[in-house]
């Protein structure tokens, strides 16, 4: 199945999965019309959609296929009128859904060097301060493009350009939980810990991932965030880890 | 009432038909390698087909229960023995206090189930039972409560479906199917072909995450470069270094691989049953087929 409608292309993913796709490039404008999707698609509570995943410039829909359709015949035809369906509702709905703008999350971190683990080595890399590199993150109003690679892990961007840094060639084996990252365009907080190529360059205090039920992400796909520098003596007052 | 592990396998876990409805978090389905296998010991048992079992790898653990249990072992053929002596698989075994369990030789496929006729007492996380990484442990006990309320259905009732799943999922002859993925019109020319023509084997390097595959290297007419977006069980990424690896039941929920296509469901069993070094084929098919494919085998566990 494959089929374009508007600017949205939306193709099989095997034979569990359909993809939403837009123009692929990361772009708030884009996470904020899958996002509006994806709100849209949860709200009608389809039987047999089993997972809605956001993620750049798609949102792919999991089904089980015993339930989204009426029998094993036609069923290429079946799920071209379901997309059909959902994205026709999704066009009256649509202005309603993106109006509803996230509000921003504020993220303590820490930028001190016992955290901070490349940070020198960012400033001479790129020649620039290490107070200038702390302005530059924390300036920035971050989207939150995709979730993954760990429960919680949160991919946000755009870092400006002048803090961009490649991952490490080899990554380290352990990254502490709360540890904030860059790789290219992208930041991020490590959930827990884990191996991990980014380049550190703070930690903050807060669980990002609790694995109770009521909790779970402190993120999700489209969340804006901002981070903001507390001092090593701030950090170990709001410190949720146990390390 | 428990099955206590009193030697501890390679990598033993507890599994059920997964979780979903979180990947949107990162958190991963999980869920049993050969979901037909741990079906069929389900179902001969009576149990609901979501009921937690126990799947293995060989070398496998060694089990001691400790009140009579009526289990039954599915999918691969490690040679179980109870007490040192050998076993039935796809069949009802009625276990006393203090037997135990142990698998001697993996002589067909790659992963085994025990199913048990009961209900496993334990905290689900999310729905399920099953945990990513979560292995078991020397000295771990399973509080599993017995119900033997229900009657164990004649064996007449179940052979055809044993047949038909043990025929399906063991049959290593014909080409792992799956649907072509968005990175297919990226291959260059030739590769296409090749990954089509040419026979690929599963790499030592496998496990619950991911099958890495020997065969052909492909390459692509465009930089192995995209934008990360949700992967499924069976999704066929195409690693930089030309080589493919199949994403299986803990996989993450997003990948920024060269998507090549996706396993289908029907076949992820095979496919994971599959030995390290077995050639096998890929072949290419449409998503009715496989909708078809899979409702058929599904049909037979409904009644």
């Amino acid at each position: 199945m494959n089929t374009q409608i508007d600017n949205w292309k939306i193709y099989a993913l095997g034979d569990h999965a359909i993809v939403f796709a837009l123009d692929e490039k990361v772009d708030a404008i884009i996470i904020n019309k899958i996002k509006s999707l994806h709100h849209f698609i949860l709200s009608k509570k389809i039987a047999g959609i089993i997972d809605c995943i956001p993620s750049y410039h798609t949102l792919t829909l999991v089904y089980d296929a015993t339930k989204i359709f009426t029998s094993a015949n036609h069923t290429e035809a079946q799920l071209l009128s379901f997309v059909n369906k959902i994205m026709n509702e999704a066009k009256y709905a649509q202005t309603s859904f993106l109006k509803n703008h996230s509000t921003l999350t504020k993220i303590p971190v820490c930028y001190e060097s016992d955290y901070a683990l490349d940070i020198q080595n960012i400033s001479i890399q790129k020649n620039i301060s290490i107070q200038e590199i702390i302005k530059m993150h924390t300036a920035k109003i971050y989207e939150v493009y995709s979730i993954g690679f760990l429960p919680g892990f949160a991919y946000m961007g755009i870092v400006d350009e002048p803090i961009q840094m490649p991952r490490h060639e080899k990554p380290r084996a352990q990254v502490l939980a709360g540890s904030v990252g860059i790789a290219g365009v992208q930041t991020g907080i490590y959930p827990s810990n884990s191996p991990g190529g980014w380049q550190i360059i703070g930690r903050t205090p807060l669980t990002i991932f609790d694995p109770n039920p009521e909790v779970l992400a402190k993120f999700k796909v489209g969340d804006q965030i901002q981070f903001y520098a507390i001092t090593k003596s701030e950090f170990e007052k709001l410190n949720e880890y146990k390390d | 009432m428990s099955i206590q592990i009193i030697k501890k396998g390679l990598s033993d876990s507890i599994q059920d038909n997964g979780r979903y409805g979180y990947q949107h978090l990162g958190i991963q389905p999980n869920g049993c390698m050969d979901i037909f296998s741990a079906w069929v010991g389900n179902y001969i048992l009576q149990n609901n087909l979501n009921t937690p079992v126990i799947e293995l790898h060989f070398p496998s653990s060694r089990f001691q229960f400790d009140i009579d249990y009526i289990i039954c072992i599915t999918g691969a053929n490690f040679v179980p023995v109870i007490n040192e002596k050998s076993v039935e698989l796809y069949t009802p075994i009625h276990l006393k206090q203090n037997d135990i369990l142990s698998m001697l030789q993996p002589i067909e496929g790659r992963t085994a189930y025990i199913a048990i006729q009961g209900t496993l007492n334990d905290t689900q996380w999310l729905n399920s039972y099953a945990y990513a990484g979560k292995r078991l442990e020397k000295g771990q006990i399973l509080d599993f409560k017995a119900t033997h309320s229900q009657s164990i259905i004649k064996q007449e009732h179940y052979n055809h479906l044993i047949e038909k799943i043990h025929a399906h999922v063991f049959d290593h002859q014909n080409p792992i199917r799956f649907i072509p993925g968005p990175a297919w019109k990226d291959l260059d020319q030739n590769a296409a072909a090749t990954l089509l023509e040419l026979p690929f084997t599963i790499s030592p390097q496998a496990n619950r995450m991911g099958f890495h595959l020997n065969g052909p290297k492909l390459n692509l007419s465009i930089p192995n470069a995209y934008l990360s977006s949700a992967v499924t069980r069976g999704s066929l990424q195409l690693l930089p270094n030309g080589n493919i690896i199949v994403l299986m039941a803990d996989h993450q929920t997003i990948g920024g691989y060269a998507n090549l296509g996706q396993i289908i469901l029907v076949d992820l069993p095979r496919f994971a049953q599959m030995k390290a070094g077995q050639p096998f084929h890929f072949s290419s098919t449409t998503l009715e087929n496989a909708h078809q494919l899979y409702w058929n085998l599904y049909e037979s566990f409904q009644h």
